[in-house]
């Protein structure tokens, strides 16, 4: 099993990074996070863009440490691991480029 | 060692004798409430669905004659807003869930090459809480009191002031009814996947549908459990004016549409995947020759089965979410195209390498592709937020959803009940009845759907019932609703075709389209059996039929008079065990009576009868446990020559135990959601925090601490009763322990602000509630082990209901530990 452990890693990485930045983003909204400077940006933008790149760091971790093994099982978490570093990514890209709290 | 020798050749006929005197049903009506065999209950789950879905039919073609002219006379409003309600609510909780369930249960032990699920008795308790809660809510539309607020119950116009009368009740209660037999199903297929696979069939090479299934049963585990609460808090705000969506009071309407598209969005993929799943297991046969990119498309799954749960905020985005949060989940929208896209080349490239041939289930498949591939791209434009802020709730939104699904599930599952049928009935088909079926029902639905985009683009909006000051939707109106009626009657020819099959079709020969799959390896039709002896290494594909009907195969016939099936490690597929499974019994249709008068209840408002409808699930839920002990040691079985594993009474790594942990994984998301609810609400809601309570918070700190510490004593009974050769004093002290710490709750429950006063009191309420149900289930799991260690169930090798006790104590600690926690911290701050 610990090969498809391993294939699970890195979405479920992007899993907890996604809900965490989510949850946080939320929490920085209500509490006007995005109203206190901080160095060249913002509060809000500053801890979102944060925990995206050490969540991006993490997932680079797995790419490299984590495929082992031959065949199917190899490519099947090479796949995975891959899988969570471009769905981190790509969904949460958003941190360092949106305005954080303003809405229709 | 995965060289197992053959067992000797026997009579085929004796063995089939000797095993269908085992695993028949009984005769007649007492067949109908007694059977748990896989087959029989996943083709009563198909049947069932199929009539709900011509219900669903029925109520589509009445929208159609609606809104076929500008003032269409047809309907009232009142009765039109139940139809599309009920309509959506049938297609998606009555017909496309239960019938992947079906189809999974049905087929799933053929193609892994199993005897039978590995719960019988649950497949058949999931049969009947469908049957009964589905039959309750088609039955509300004939009492005129059916749902009327939209498949999505959106509050506030499904909360008590805007639906004051029953019908909103119909679908929380009857919904959350039928979902009993979805996460039986989940579990189900999670543990027969795992556990119940041919002896040394890894995971790496099991079939594709076994892949899609599996990752099916991952998402409905993880899926369900938020619309489930969803649904409860409904209910409560609606029954007992606990305010979880009033605004006025802490809660916050956004909350319902969370949790609900938190269900709402991965459904859509868990409806798809079992269809791929047929896709890819009929493409390369009907192509003549292998799957292209096996490893690819497990990995598409993989990335489908996460990526799915982070889209959900896409139906919600025109409700005032912030720009940041809109990105997020537009990105993930569009983004999850990539795996669909990834299948879908593997099929078309699949098809390019092979010679197709244009059977019957090939056009299905076909159509599959000229509709799902419109679906998905009209998907993509709905992702990104400008688009959907115009399209938003116009009937361009209805044209996609229908050729995402109708596209991603109808055609497909069309194509598989063609593929399947010679092994449901034994008979091949009368010919042409299907092509025109295909036909009517390929160009019936383009010309109702195709042109609905367009419409959606002129503004019109969903739900109306009549359009008097918009003179230019009328013909685009008319045309889909012409289109709409060709389309029933290409269904209603498929279902001719189908019965005429079934009683007029030739007898098919066996592996009428020479798949390789372990599902032909048997007679046709399938025997209630599935195989005479179990395929092995030796015997792993479909030209291994005789073979096995001859018993050279592992665990050949039924000698000991028992339903026995092997059970394997979950990834190498070593065999590790037999498990004797239940036989024919009623159990289950009584414990879903005992369940569905608590519904019931629910439903008429005797909410202070409701206690008996509890006890009496309780009751039965004891009784489920009575046939699953024995009070001496197994002999040990020999499965093939040199090969002799152990019974399932004298192991620890149980069916039952893997199924207890899928269960909880399902039970912890509820929690996640209820953390998740918390956590929104008090971020987001207006009106918090809740108003300054009465009560002291020392006490209340002191009694959570007391309750934590009773269930910690509990656990560590669990604990040493796992590994006592007497564990009596251990379950004895862990029943005591739970008692008290229920009885320690309740005394904090009496502490609490009136959960009708704030949000924030009610979903305090709700955790303690969650903790208290869950302390009932280790004190019955206590007891249990208790009775089996004192009635001689329990010994060296025999550990009866302990190591279930142990793994639900261990969660209730962990989630009774937050729960305390959060209690005592929201009174503190």
């Amino acid at each position: 099993m610990g090969w498809l452990l391993r294939s699970l890693a890195g979405p479920v990485l992007w899993a907890v990074l996604f809900s965490a930045v989510y949850a946080l983003h939320g929490i920085g909204c209500a509490g006007g996070w995005q109203n206190r400077p901080f160095f060249w940006t913002d509060l809000q933008h500053a801890v979102l863009a944060g925990l995206w790149l050490t969540g991006i760091i993490a997932h680079l971790i797995l790419v490299r440490y984590l495929p082992s093994g031959d065949g199917i099982k190899q490519f099947l978490i090479i796949a995975g691991t891959v899988i969570g570093l471009v769905s981190s990514a790509i969904t949460l890209f958003p941190v360092v480029i949106i305005s954080s709290c303003l809405s229709l | 060692m995965t060289d197992i020798p053959p067992n000797k050749a026997q009579r085929a006929l004796h063995l089939h004798r000797e095993l269908d005197k085992v695993w028949a049903d009984l005769p007649g009506l007492r067949g109908f409430f007694t059977s748990v065999n896989h087959g029989t209950i996943g083709l009563r789950f198909m049947a069932t669905a199929f009539v709900f879905f011509a219900i669903g039919g029925v109520l589509a073609m009445m929208i159609r004659a609606q809104l076929a002219t500008r003032q269409g006379a047809f309907l009232s409003s009142e009765l039109y807003n139940q139809i599309f309600t009920m309509h959506g609510s049938i297609m998606m909780f009555l017909f496309a869930i239960p019938l992947l369930e079906g189809l999974a249960l049905w087929l799933l032990p053929k193609i892994l090459g199993a005897r039978d699920m590995a719960f019988p008795r649950l497949s058949a308790l999931g049969y009947f809480c469908y049957l009964f809660g589905g039959t309750t809510i088609v039955l509300s539309l004939i009492f005129g009191v059916a749902p009327d607020g939209g498949w999505f119950m959106y509050v506030p116009l499904s909360d008590k002031t805007y639906t004051p009368g029953v019908n909103a009740d119909v679908w929380l209660l009857g919904v959350t009814f039928v979902e009993i037999s979805a996460m039986a199903a989940a579990v189900e297929i999670t543990v027969t996947i795992l556990r119940c696979r041919a002896a040394y069939m890894p995971l790496t090479k099991m079939p594709l549908m076994a892949w899609y299934l599996l990752g099916t049963a991952a998402m409905m585990l993880i899926g369900f459990p938020p619309l489930i609460l969803g649904s409860i808090l409904l209910e409560l705000q609606r029954a007992f004016d606990w305010p979880f969506f009033d605004i006025t009071r802490g809660g916050d309407p956004l909350l319902w549409q969370h949790l609900f598209w938190l269900f709402g969005h991965p459904e859509v993929y868990i409806i798809f995947l079992p269809a791929a799943g047929a896709l890819s297991t009929i493409i390369p046969v009907l192509s003549r020759t292998k799957i292209l990119g096996y490893g690819a498309i497990v990995a598409a799954i993989l990335g489908l089965v996460f990526l799915s749960f982070g889209l959900w905020v896409h139906h919600m985005f025109t409700v005032g979410i912030p720009h940041m949060a809109l990105a997020f989940f537009s990105a993930a929208s569009a983004l999850v195209a990539v795996p669909t896209a990834v299948q879908v080349f593997a099929w078309i490239g699949t098809m390019y390498e092979g010679r197709v041939q244009f059977r019957l289930p090939m056009l299905y498949i076909i159509g599959f592709f000229a509709t799902f591939v419109l679906g998905g791209l009209t998907g993509v434009m709905l992702a990104m937020v400008p688009f959907n802020w115009q399209a938003h709730d116009t009937a361009f939104v209805t044209a996609h959803l229908h050729y995402v699904l109708v596209g991603g599930f109808v055609f497909p599952m069309l194509a598989a009940v063609t593929w399947w049928m010679p092994m449901i009935s034994g008979r091949w088909r009368v010919a042409g009845l299907g092509e025109s079926a295909f036909w009517l029902i390929f160009i019936g639905f383009h010309g109702t759907f195709f042109i609905m985009h367009l419409t959606g683009l002129l503004g019109m909006p969903r739900r109306i019932d009549a359009y008097p000051d918009n003179p230019e939707w009328e013909i685009l109106n008319l045309v889909s609703s012409i289109f709409g009626m060709i389309q029933a009657a290409g269904f209603a020819l498929f279902a001719f075709d189908m019965v005429m099959q079934w009683l007029f079709g030739r007898r098919s020969w066996r592996n009428p389209w020479r798949a390789p799959t372990l599902d032909w390896a048997m007679p046709l039709p399938a025997p209630s059996y599935n195989f005479a002896s179990l395929p092995g290494p030796v015997h792993d594909n479909a030209t291994a039929i005789l073979p096995l009907a001859k018993g050279e195969g592992l665990l050949p016939g039924a000698p000991r008079g028992h339903r026995e099936t092997l059970v394997v490690e979950p990834a190498s597929g070593k065999p590790d065990h037999i498990a004797v499974l239940a036989s024919n019994t009623a159990l289950p249709v009584l414990t879903s009576l005992a369940i569905g008068s608590f519904f019931g209840l629910m439903l008429a408002g005797l909410y202070w009868l409701t206690p008996i409808g509890i006890v009496a699930t309780l009751v039965m839920a004891w009784r489920w446990g009575t046939i699953m002990g024995v009070d001496y040691d197994p002999p040990w079985i020999e499965v093939a020559p040199l090969l002799t594993l152990p019974t399932h009474f004298s192991v620890t790594n149980t069916l039952a135990y893997t199924g207890c942990v899928a269960l909880l994984v399902a039970d912890g998301t509820v929690f996640a959601s209820l953390l998740f609810g918390l956590g929104f609400l008090n971020v987001v809601a207006p009106n918090w925090p809740a108003p300054e309570t009465g009560w002291a918070t020392g006490m209340m700190g002191l009694m959570a601490l007391a309750a934590f510490l009773v269930i910690l004593a509990a656990t560590f009974a669990g604990r040493k009763a796992a590994t006592s050769r007497d564990p009596r004093v251990w379950t004895r002290v862990g029943f005591v322990c739970a008692v008290l710490g229920l009885i320690l709750m309740a005394g904090l429950a009496t502490g609490l602000d009136d959960p009708r006063r704030h949000a924030g009191d009610a979903l305090r309420a709700v955790m303690l509630g969650y903790v208290a149900v869950h302390a009932i289930v280790v004190a019955m799991l206590a007891l249990r082990s208790d009775r089996d260690a004192r009635t001689g169930r329990v010994g060296p090798h025999r550990r009866g209901a302990i190591p279930a006790w142990q793994l639900f104590q261990r969660f209730l600690l962990f989630t009774a530990t937050i729960s305390l926690t959060v209690v005592v911290t929201q009174e503190v701050l």
